[in-house]
């Protein structure tokens, strides 16, 4: 009896390579992998290699310098997004796509080392913010239209002011892929022939790592690079994202964001009213300064003139005194007399004391 | 003050001029009811305004995914 033989296909070593490399695009096309990062190095500044591995296997994997959008260092927990693939000399790897930090305390690490090369580079300073215009014509947002933070943030805007030309680039804010959306519309945005005068970034809260988006290195470095003015709204008031550090304002929330870009119409209108009170004020305390002057005139003058009349009185009360003391039947009360007539003896002259009228003969005439 | 093409924004400037006239040394009685007419109504057009002021809300067609 013959012995049967199975015909084994023949490959070159080339194509049994390129075979297989189909065969695991047909079977794996994209690969997500967890796993602990080893061995990590940049070589030519260009080129990042390290191996994944967890406990009992291990996984080369490659990409370049520019795929990395947020720090990576050995024993950091990670998802890599990538193709498998074996290279030319026969050695398996992983061409990675994306790669993110796993697990919060990764994320953290993660994003306290980004945060310190950002800070080193001078991207959070004082000094770059812009001032927000108090009253925007016109203002871009980038959102996603279906996210609650999104709807929360419109309906503060329209609750708060009018008017206003707003733009939205719709965008998705979680998961692969959002950041380069984000920094397409920052782009657009940007690039408009009649740009914004503000550009709001808004995305509700989550966790950790849907936010994780907002520690992207590029798209932390397209929002310090624009030349709107920016306004972030990411997440909740304990959330703390490099875009918020990088962007002009702040705030805290979607509804945050609103109140800082829009001021509030009802507080307008009630300012409006307290100025007109303040103006009605104005003028009856000018009224009643003008009238409490001319009542302290009056009285000055009332005071004046009850002076010159004591004065007057004093004066007329004075002479009087003096007329009384000048008046001959004083001088006659006090027991002397008068005598009128021609001094020579022989001739008769009148005495007169207080009493009495006499005549009499003068007998005898001697100078003193 | 005739109704004008300004903003709110000037129209509240403008507003605040006269309440700074009203607490500035050019202050005097004889003028300050008629400044105050021009304010009053002044303020009322911005009340006005302000009440009717709608947003206009564009979503961009354009796609931000490629």
């Amino acid at each position: 009896m013959e012995k049967s033989t199975i015909r084994l296909p023949l490959f070159s070593v080339s194509d049994f390579v390129a075979a297989l490399n189909q065969s695991l695009e047909y079977a794996y096309p994209q690969v997500g992998i967890e796993g602990e990062v080893a061995e990590f190095k940049v070589n030519q500044g260009k080129f990042v290699f390290f191996t994944l591995k967890d406990a009992s296997a291990s996984v080369g994997c490659f990409m370049t310098v520019w795929q990395l959008r947020m720090p990576i260092e050995d024993g950091m927990k990670v998802v890599v997004t990538g193709i498998p693939k074996v290279t030319a000399w026969g050695k398996f790897s992983i061409t990675v796509q994306a790669i993110r930090p796993s697990g919060q305390g990764n994320l953290k690490r993660s994003f306290e080392l980004l945060k310190a090369k950002l800070a080193e580079e001078g991207l959070f300073v004082t000094d770059r913010k812009r001032i927000l215009p108090r009253i925007p014509h016109s203002v871009g947002v980038i959102s996603s239209t279906q996210a609650a933070g999104y709807a929360d943030f419109m309906k503060l805007v329209n609750d708060r002011w009018g008017g206003i030309k707003i733009n939205v680039a719709h965008v998705q804010v979680q998961g692969e892929g959002a950041a380069d959306q984000i920094m397409r519309a920052i782009d657009y945005f940007n690039g408009s022939s009649m740009p914004p005068e503000v550009l709001v970034i808004i995305r509700g809260g989550g966790s950790a790592d849907d936010l994780s988006v907002f520690n992207d290195e590029l798209l932390v470095r397209a929002v310090a690079g624009s030349r709107i003015p920016t306004l972030t709204g990411i997440g909740h008031e304990t959330d703390e994202s490099l875009v918020d550090l990088v962007a002009d304002v702040r705030a805290v929330t979607p509804s945050n964001a609103a109140q800082l870009l829009v001021p509030d119409r009802r507080e307008i209108i009630t300012e409006l009213r307290h100025k007109q009170v303040s103006m009605i004020s104005r003028v009856q305390a000018a009224m009643t300064t003008i009238q409490t002057e001319t009542n302290r005139a009056m009285s000055d003058m009332y005071t004046l003139l009850v002076r010159r009349c004591d004065m007057l009185l004093a004066e007329t009360t004075q002479a009087r005194r003096l007329l009384v003391a000048f008046d001959p039947q004083t001088v006659l009360q006090k027991g002397y007399a008068m005598i009128r007539g021609h001094l020579a003896v022989g001739a008769a002259v009148e005495i007169e004391t207080q009493y009495k009228l006499i005549t009499a003969e003068v007998t005898y005439v001697k100078d003193k | 003050m005739s109704k004008t093409n300004k903003t709110i924004a000037e129209k509240m400037q403008e507003l605040n001029s006269y309440v700074a006239w009203f607490d500035s040394d050019d202050f005097t009685i004889e003028q300050a009811l008629d400044t105050y007419k021009k304010a009053q109504t002044l303020a009322t057009e911005i009340e006005t305004e302000l009440q009717a002021l709608k947003n206009d809300i564009t979503v961009l067609k354009k796609k931000f995914d490629a």
